[in-house]
């Protein structure tokens, strides 16, 4: 099927295009609401290239947590700031040259870097797809340790997050 | 101590046993009280009024109304307008050439019919009215308005029979104020 | 192999797919028949999306009227059937309002943004034996993943408008979707534990048991995961009793208050959209999806649907809206803390699956229960006194 597979190619193309046009968005906009938006759009396109590359998993996930949580909370955070409606931010100041230099460099070296490794498609690389239930096990054996280190950490965020919310003892407010 | 939810769990038997008895209750057992409005009607209230309209006794000449413009006075839109008939020497008549209300304006408010000396303005129970135009649609003429006594015994009985027995004394009063000039003269 | 008609019943809108694709496939290149595949399933998903909404729109305020001792719409043809295309025709219509003050492309792109993932969902419901769309086998998580999507638009709309109770109904929305997504998420996992897939085709395969009477519900953590998922899924699709975001008496309509015609009826479809695909996940999960002996499969799926959209009008039709904080309480202290133990619960059941289980599960519910309603007594404040001073 040469013309599904053309077009399959030429829709990721136009998803990293539109990735791209969206990511320019987010810098340049100078409406912090726009910007979350394209932010999420940025995102879910992102999620889409994983679809494209078969780890759906990954995929999922992305969607979840970054535009399902981290997008969410930014908006959150935006429309809890004085900037809301119609006061607009200005996104670059005079040393803006300078980081566009700075990235530029590292832009070329990254390209360099890409260009240079071999990417060595062999058997067993191409064959490796990662299941759901295999991630699971990993995580529930070889990794076991570090997976309840992390499930540490979040209950302790978890729990000086209620310290910080909880109310003070009226006791000790000054009257 | 009351089981947790057991609240949630009543107040949903309250809408259920709700929702089952309006299939087979009678409205005022608790079931469905929608009048369906064309195809049912709630029963007529005597005592609803609505717009006006004027009496006339046996034919459409002898209408009650004598075109003497006090409703036209009392009338607060002012939605009533009459015109005196005048015969071929220009004297009035006492009869209403042209007597409309316009409906669109009319509040049925029924200060006419309070105000009426001659008993010829009374509200109707009709409402299913409708027009295309708001400004001119409603103003209904004399011909529409004047609806014979026998259909005010029908609408609202008790009312026009008490005007019937007033208007039929006060017939008898005028005669046997006529006559008494009479008979007394005639011993002499 | 000689099957019974009730297989063929069984069977009828996957063969009338197969039959069609096979026509194609005589006289047409692979890559059409391939395309094809694809937009038949897409089609009818985009039919049966918005058709299941006008349907659901009649049935709810049928349901409600009899609730409240009326009769609801029965003008528009036989019973009120053809009610929700009068409806349409109204909402296509009237005139298209957008505030002057408003972010003009915003505004539009949010009612059109809520209906892509309500739309999306459907493609993991397995409506029938053979007839989920796309049989991901990440199904479950793509189908968090995607109603957390729905804030968005939400948000998008409430911002767009201007207008203050737009924004505060979309604050409401968003404090209110993000708690209640975490014992959703939490909810489902008891499921995902005993049938070890998050495919949802794999998890309805999970409860075929006897008699079909192998339903994740009939387990003590099963009832417990389905009645919390159901509750979720009322927050999540902002009805009653927990539509805070739109609440008619406060916040005018929240976010969608500045949205008329057919943005305002997108949003309308997204709402209803959301609620039947969230009732027929919970059918999956824990009533057994398709599964039911007699009747074809897709007829089980869609009644147990509509059992569970039918309590959740008969919840509108009883309730009162929630207050605020009460909301948020009963998301964060009372669903999250019995979700977490519902978990522990599924990993003994998985264990010990019998009497003494039973017995064991229920008492650990039972004083869970017990605790989480003593800690989450209501703060009633002391009544206050104002002595008269002399």
């Amino acid at each position: 099927m040469p013309i599904l597979e053309l077009a399959a190619k030429f829709g990721t193309y136009a998803v990293m295009a539109a990735i791209l046009i969206f990511a320019v968005g987010v810098v340049t906009f100078r409406n912090l609401f726009h910007c979350a938006l394209c932010l999420a759009a940025a995102l879910i396109g992102t999620a889409v290239i994983y679809v494209v590359l078969q780890a759906e998993y990954l995929a999922a996930i992305q969607v979840l947590l970054y535009v399902g949580a981290v997008v969410t909370l930014v908006i959150f955070a935006i429309m809890l700031t004085e900037h809301l409606a119609g006061k607009t931010v200005r996104q670059n100041n005079s040393q803006s040259p300078l980081a566009i230099a700075g990235l530029l460099g590292f832009v070329a070296l990254l390209t360099g870097l890409i260009l240079k490794t071999p990417w060595p498609v062999t058997e067993t690389a191409l064959k490796a797809k990662v299941s759901v239930m295999g991630l699971g096990q990993t995580l529930m054996g070889a990794y076991v340790f570090p997976f309840e280190v992390i499930s540490i950490i979040l209950i302790a965020a978890l729990i000086g997050t209620v310290v910080i919310a909880k109310k003070d003892d009226p006791e000790d407010l000054p009257r | 101590m009351t089981l947790f939810g057991m609240g949630v769990f009543k107040g949903m038997m309250v809408t259920l046993k709700n929702f089952l008895t309006s299939y087979f209750r009678k409205p005022d057992e608790g079931g469905i009280f929608t009048v369906q409005y064309p195809e049912e009607r709630e029963r007529e209230i005597e005592n609803f009024r609505n717009f006006p309209f004027l009496v006339y006794d046996g034919s459409h000449e002898k209408i009650r109304c004598v075109a003497c413009g006090i409703c036209e006075r009392e009338c607060p839109p002012k939605c009533i307008h009459i015109e005196m008939e005048l015969d071929v020497a220009g004297k009035p008549t006492r009869k209403p050439a042209v007597f409309d209300i316009d409906y669109g304006l009319c509040m049925n408010c029924g200060m006419c019919e309070e105000v009426c000396p001659f008993d010829s303005i009374f509200m109707d129970h009709a409402f299913e009215v409708t027009a295309l135009g708001s400004s001119d649609g409603l103003n209904r003429h004399k011909a529409e308005l004047a609806k014979s006594n026998k259909y005010f015994q029908k609408v609202r009985p008790t009312l026009a029979s008490v005007i019937d027995q007033k208007r039929k004394a006060a017939e008898e009063k005028k005669k046997a104020a006529a006559q008494p000039p009479v008979t007394p003269q005639e011993p002499k | 192999m000689i099957r019974g008609i009730e297989f063929y019943v069984d069977m009828i809108f996957v063969t009338a797919k197969a039959w069609i694709l096979a026509l194609l496939g005589r006289f047409l290149p692979d890559w059409i028949v391939v395309l094809a595949s694809i937009t038949i399933s897409g089609v009818v998903i985009l039919c049966l999306g918005p058709l299941i909404m006008m349907y659901l729109t009649l049935l709810e305020r049928k349901l409600i009227g009899r609730i409240q001792n009326r009769y609801g719409p029965n003008r528009v043809g036989k019973w009120g059937l053809l009610q929700p295309i009068a409806d349409g025709i109204k909402m296509f219509t009237k005139e298209d309002i957008v505030p002057a003050n408003a972010d003009k492309i915003v505004h539009l792109l949010a009612p059109i943004a809520i209906v892509v993932p309500a739309l999306m969902i459907f493609l993991v419901v397995p409506f029938g034996e053979r007839m989920t769309a796309v049989n991901l086998n990440i199904g479950l998580l793509y189908f968090i993943a995607v109603s957390s999507i729905t804030i968005l638009p939400i948000f998008m709309g409430s911002w767009a408008s201007r207008n203050k109770y737009s924004l505060l109904g979309g604050m409401r929305t968003a404090a209110q979707m993000i708690s209640y997504e975490i014992p959703m998420t939490l909810a489902v996992v008891p499921a995902i534990m005993m049938s070890q897939s998050l495919s949802t085709n794999a998890i309805v395969l999970a409860q075929v048991g006897d008699y079909d009477l192998h339903w994740f519900i009939f387990t003590p953590w099963g009832i417990v995961g389905f009645i919390i998922f159901f509750l979720c899924a009322t927050a999540e699709c902002n009805r009653p009793p927990f539509d805070l975001p739109e609440a008619e008496s406060e916040l005018v309509a929240g976010f969608h208050t500045e949205y008329s015609g057919m943005k305002f009826a997108l949003f309308y479809m997204a709402e209803y959209m959301n609620a039947f695909t969230l009732c027929g996940i919970a059918a999956t999960l824990f009533l057994g999806g398709w599964q039911g002996p007699l009747l074809p499969s897709w007829l089980w799926f869609f009644g147990k649907t509509f059992v569970l959209i039918c309590v959740m009008i008969w919840f509108r039709g009883t309730f009162p809206r929630f207050r605020v904080d009460h909301l948020m309480g009963f998301a964060w202290k009372f669903l999250l803390p019995l979700t977490l133990i519902n978990i522990l619960l599924t990993a003994l059941w998985q264990f010990t699956s019998n009497l003494t289980a039973w017995l064991w599960s229920i008492l650990i519910l039972g004083i869970s229960l017990w605790t989480l309603v003593k800690l989450n007594r209501t703060f009633v404040p002391e009544k206050r006194h104002y002595p008269l001073e002399s």
